[in-house]
């Protein structure tokens, strides 16, 4: 189909001189390109299902302080997120953040007081905003470095000399993104999928709602599924030898009347042992015709023989089959993470060099997980 | 001023022009002459004209207070001004006088309460009055007074560019705290782009700090906002109105009874169009995906686009008519939020137009994520919920569609997720549309990614699903073959339906994608007519499905003819409804014209587009059965479709079991037969269809039968 058609392919697509395209095609072509590498909320490059991972690296203790500023590091632990995913951003840039944190505080102050015009420099307003680049936040040459933003604000009925206190804070990261999916978006996007944020509602609204307006782009919640709740259940005991999780808890409930809230908890040692239980032989791995590396990948099943150890135990003792029930969140003394989206990575005070990278690693490889999780999650 | 000597020159150059005009116009009509000297003798001794002449000549500091003089004219002027209204000229005089005080407030305010305008307005007497107002010895009151009346006649000024040219100096009014919502309004109609500046926006946030939230302030700055979102952010409460308050109360009925009566329509509209959106959000959801964006202009200006900036840009939600559009589409700026294009009508004129791949892919990018959020995740109820929403949010993104005559790529690749769990019934007709539009799918996918969700609802539904699934699929064929009729003629007959990504489509491509169409319509129809009894409704749209099928070849230049199953062929024959059978045989002509047409052509070009034999001998097949079924009364012989064991016919006691589906026995017809019958031998008692057999009364019957509009039957077998 049309000669010009063609021209109009081989011109970059972010060259200045405006092509004249026939017209049927404008939808269609930027439909391919949505649809051909797999949007989020498109269809996955061969029109396939879903990204699930039925196998996984395991997490192989690295120092991320050599990557990551320890100071930035610090701002990300300990730190309950509220997880959302976002589709790709326009025209953002990470030269820019300057001018985005005058201009974010300036639209919080503007929302704040309805009906009250606020010069877009936003110096008079009682919030401070402040963007900045958490470098090393990556693990591919494809990821957008992670932002991070701050919002701080001075108590209501502080002096005057007062210190402005942290009431908010979020960040924008991509962390393994789907290399074929990067690479086709057009210059113009900046992909960064996964945010979390912490602090007052009121203030996640409105910088979700400033980022829709300013780069064109929409936020939605994303849950923490079931199977992959499961596979942190499995990664962070696999964890417990190089850092100690001290315990395994897992929350489920049971669709029963009154509704059943059951809280099981394992000791580390426990869970350890029962974990090494499943994990196949080495041997019988090279069996399966690949070399692996040692301790080199988990598979689901191993996750799901797991699982179902752990459920066989409880039915033995109180005679509660808990595959009836769903698991709602999992802790343990390297984070935790919740069915409605909510992740925390905690730090270990004692080895504190050692568990930054432990914790950091499992920070991103939950992120990783989120990341996958979100394309999993938005192209089934 | 000008105008003030146009108005004097009359009387001071009277004689002189006289002079002049006998001079120069010896050889002029001297009865006209005299008609013009009369004119003007009359004009010089009209009062009104006296009156104006007065004003514009009385000296500074003429005392008011019993001036009959100054009374008489004025109330003439009044008089002439509530009755007729003042003429360009009249209001430049009068303005001049008053705003110039030469006789004090209190006449001012009196005159300005008077000038009520016949026609236009002329905009010089305007700047000079606000000139005058910088001479700041006129009573505030009275320089409210004045700016009211401006805004009351604002769209009767014949012209705005010398107004917007003294556009600080009016600016410099806002500080005057009586004053200040006038000029705001004021301010608003002249705003330009050009006009708001960084030191104004500072201004104004300054006195929106010393006099609080005022609506005229806030509604200058949301204008100055659409105009550089960079200077000035601003949240609009949604419960504040729109617009200035009508501040022309003092003149609107004189101003109105004075048009009337001149019949003249020049609309006044001081009503803005403003672009607050008025958000009636009568119901209070927490997550409202299906909210359009509102239109606004971009904020986050690119640096390098400020080289491109000397080129003027005009954001989208400045334009109010078609006729702006055109104006300015070479230079429209997009929205924030692509998707609020989808809102505004205009807006969708201009989506036609852009070019912008990372444009439509924004749109693209929000429109998927409100589909899925709304009818996949549904984090809070999502359409089941809010149906009455989502159908409005349906109902638009199909308007679109329709509009642009092409489907959105996250609309298709929404469906294909929704068609899995959708139970078929939720928004029906809307989700069957969307699905109509869906471009042409690749024949390897198109059986899991369609054909697969459907047939599973196809069987589990009701009939009306059934039928509404029918004309879904009779609509997207005739998008498809459509598209491709136009497109083939561009090029080569290779159809390239992409060019970044691998799914290239070539001519057989596409037709392998129909063929497939075809035949999975053939299979839903098949069984679909044996699950519902042979239906005729559903049976109506299963032909009305092929009828397009039959056409493809002549109607849209594809060299493809796929024959119906028996499983369509043989219900639609032996159908109790004479229209069924009818529209078969139409059908059945189709075909044969298509399929000689293209072996003829076949012959001619000798291009290798092959018709397979087998389509041929099904044609033949399909169409001796139904003729000798029909017409030659020739059923269940040995070689058709329909084939029974001899002894199983015998066993049925049928006689004549051979033409029991002819034209005159077919369930169908027998009623026109019958009615033949008694026309033809009003007399006879004892019926015998058998009779209308005999070759002249078939010939009348067939003619009878032609002649009560089964034109299908007609056209495959003419009659003899």
């Amino acid at each position: 189909m049309e000669r010009q058609h063609n021209s109009v392919v081989r011109t970059p697509l972010n060259s200045v001189v405006v092509q004249r395209r026939s017209k049927s095609k404008s939808y269609r072509q930027s439909y391919r390109s949505c649809l051909g590498a797999a949007s989020r909320l498109g269809l996955t490059p061969a029109l396939t299902a879903r990204r699930l991972n039925t196998s996984r690296r395991a997490p192989k203790s690295h120092n991320i302080t050599d990557k990551v500023d320890p100071e930035q590091l610090t701002l990300l632990l300990k730190t309950e997120w509220k997880l959302s995913y976002v589709t790709p951003l326009y025209q953002f840039r990470h030269t820019q953040l300057k001018s985005y944190s005058r201009q974010l505080s300036a639209f919080i102050a503007a929302e704040k007081q309805q009906g009250l015009a606020v010069d877009a420099e936003g110096s008079q307003s009682s919030f401070r905003v402040s963007f900045s680049v958490v470098q090393g936040m990556t693990e591919t040459a494809d990821d957008a470095e992670t932002v991070l933003i701050q919002i701080h604000s001075k108590p209501m009925f502080a002096k005057q000399d007062d210190p402005q206190k942290l009431v908010w804070s979020g960040w924008l990261a991509c962390i393994n993104g789907n290399p074929d999916y990067l690479s086709s978006l057009s210059k113009d996007f900046i992909c960064l999928p996964l945010f979390g944020s912490s602090g007052p509602e009121v203030l996640t609204t409105l910088v979700k709602s400033w980022f829709q307006q300013m780069f064109d782009c929409c936020f939605g919640p994303l849950e923490i599924s079931h199977t992959s709740l499961q596979w942190l259940v499995a990664l962070w005991t696999n964890c417990h030898t190089e850092s100690n999780i001290q315990h395994l808890r897992m929350i489920w409930t049971l669709p029963v009347t009154p509704p059943l809230q059951i809280t099981y908890t394992v000791d580390a040692q426990d869970a350890w042992e029962l974990w090494s239980s499943v994990r196949k032989d080495p041997e019988e791995e090279s069996e399966g015709g690949e070399e692996v590396e040692e301790g080199g990948s988990i598979d689901l099943k191993e996750v799901m023989r797991f699982m179902q150890g752990l459920k066989n135990h409880f039915y033995r003792h109180f005679r509660l089959d808990l595959s009836a029930g769903s698991l709602q969140q999992v802790s343990t003394a390297l984070g935790s993470a919740k069915y409605s989206g909510r992740i925390k990575v905690s730090s270990d005070g004692k080895n504190c060099s050692q568990s930054f990278s432990q914790d950091t690693f499992l920070l991103t490889h939950t992120r990783k997980d989120k990341c996958c999780t979100n394309i999993f999650f938005l192209s089934f | 001023m000008a105008a003030k000597q146009n108005l004097s020159e009359p009387s001071d150059s009277d004689s002189s022009s006289l002079t002049d005009q006998s001079v120069s116009g010896r050889s002029g009509n001297r009865s006209l002459r005299v008609a013009e000297k009369e004119r003007r003798k009359n004009e010089a001794e009209d009062p009104f004209v006296l009156a104006l002449k007065y004003f514009s000549d009385v000296g500074a500091g003429t005392p008011v207070y019993g001036n009959d003089e100054f009374e008489t004219n004025l109330v003439l002027v009044e008089r002439v001004a509530y009755s007729k209204g003042l003429s360009p000229e009249a209001i430049s005089v009068m303005l001049e006088f008053a705003m110039s005080l030469r006789m004090g407030t209190g006449p001012c305010v009196r005159v300005l309460k008077c000038l009520i305008p016949a026609t236009i307005v002329p905009q010089e007497p305007i700047v000079r009055a606000v000139v005058w107002l910088g001479v700041g010895k006129i009573p505030i009151s009275t320089q409210v007074l004045f700016i009211k009346w401006v805004l009351t006649v604002f769209d009767m000024i014949d012209a705005k560019d010398q107004l917007r040219a003294i556009y600080g100096f009016i600016f410099s009014f806002v500080t005057e705290e009586n004053l200040c919502p006038f000029i705001c309004h004021l301010l608003y109609l002249l705003t330009r782009k050009e006009s708001v500046r960084v030191f104004r926006v500072r201004k104004l946030l300054e006195l929106q700090s010393k006099l609080g939230r005022q609506p005229f302030l806030l509604h200058l700055l949301s204008l100055y906002k659409v105009f550089c979102p960079e200077l000035v952010t601003l949240s609009i409460p949604s419960r504040m109105k729109s617009g200035f308050r009508n501040y022309n109360t003092p003149w609107k009925s004189a101003l109105i009874a004075v048009q009337k009566r001149n019949g003249s329509q020049l609309a006044s509209s001081t009503s803005l169009p403003f672009t607050i959106k008025d958000k009636t959000s009568s119901r209070k959801r927490k997550h409202c995906h299906l909210e359009l964006p509102v239109l606004s202009s971009l904020v986050n200006k690119q640096p390098q686009t400020e080289l491109s900036s000397s080129r003027k840009v005009v954001p989208l939600v400045q334009l109010n008519s078609f006729a702006q559009l055109l104006e300015n589409i070479h230079r429209i700026e997009l929205p924030a939020q692509m998707g609020s294009l989808l809102g505004s009508s205009l807006a969708l004129q201009y989506l036609d137009c852009v070019q912008d791949e990372s444009a439509l892919l924004r749109l693209n990018f929000w429109l998927g994520y409100a589909l899925h959020e709304e009818f996949l995740f549904y984090g809070d109820g999502g359409a089941y919920q809010n149906s009455e929403e989502a159908l409005q949010f349906l109902d638009k993104l199909l308007f679109t569609q329709h509009f642009l005559q092409e489907a959105f790529s996250s609309s298709e690749a929404f469906l294909y997720k929704f068609l899995s769990v959708w139970d078929g019934s939720l928004l029906r007709p809307q989700i069957l549309g969307l699905l109509s539009n869906i471009p042409v799918v690749p024949s390897s996918q198109i059986g899991r990614l369609l054909f697969e969700p459907l047939m599973q609802l196809f069987f589990t539904s009701s009939l009306f699903f059934k039928c509404g699934l029918m004309e879904c699929l009779n609509n997207m064929l005739l998008k498809w073959l459509t598209w491709h009729s136009v497109y083939a003629l561009e090029d080569d007959l290779d159809i390239s339906l992409n060019s970044h990504t691998s799914i290239n489509m070539t001519l057989s491509g596409f037709k392998d994608s129909v063929m497939e169409l075809v035949h999975f319509v053939g299979r839903l129809a098949s069984v679909g007519l044996q699950l519902e009894g042979c239906h005729t409704l559903l049976l109506s749209f299963v032909l009305d499905f092929y009828e397009t099928v039959c056409d493809t070849f002549l109607k849209y230049g594809l060299p493809l003819v796929v024959m119906p199953p028996p499983g369509v062929f043989y219900p639609a024959l032996f159908s109790l409804d004479p229209v069924s059978v009818d529209r078969l045989a139409y059908i059945m002509y189709r075909y044969k014209v298509n399929l000689t047409s293209a072996k003829s052509q076949e012959k001619v070009t000798e291009q290798a587009f092959h018709i397979s034999r087998q389509t041929f001998r099904e044609f033949n097949h399909y169409l001796v059965v139904m003729v000798n079924c029909l017409w030659n009364s020739n059923m269940f012989r040995p070689g058709m479709g329909v084939q029974l064991g001899e002894e199983v016919l015998l066993k049925s006691n049928v006689p004549q079991y051979w033409t029991s589906f002819d034209l005159v026995h077919h369930p169908a017809f027998m009623s026109y037969a019958v009615d033949f019958h008694q026309r033809c031998w009003p007399g006879r008692k004892d019926m015998d269809l058998n009779s209308i057999k005999h070759s002249k009364p078939w010939s009348w019957y067939l003619e009878y039968l032609y002649s009560q509009g089964y034109d299908g039957l007609k056209q495959c077998v003419p009659a003899p």
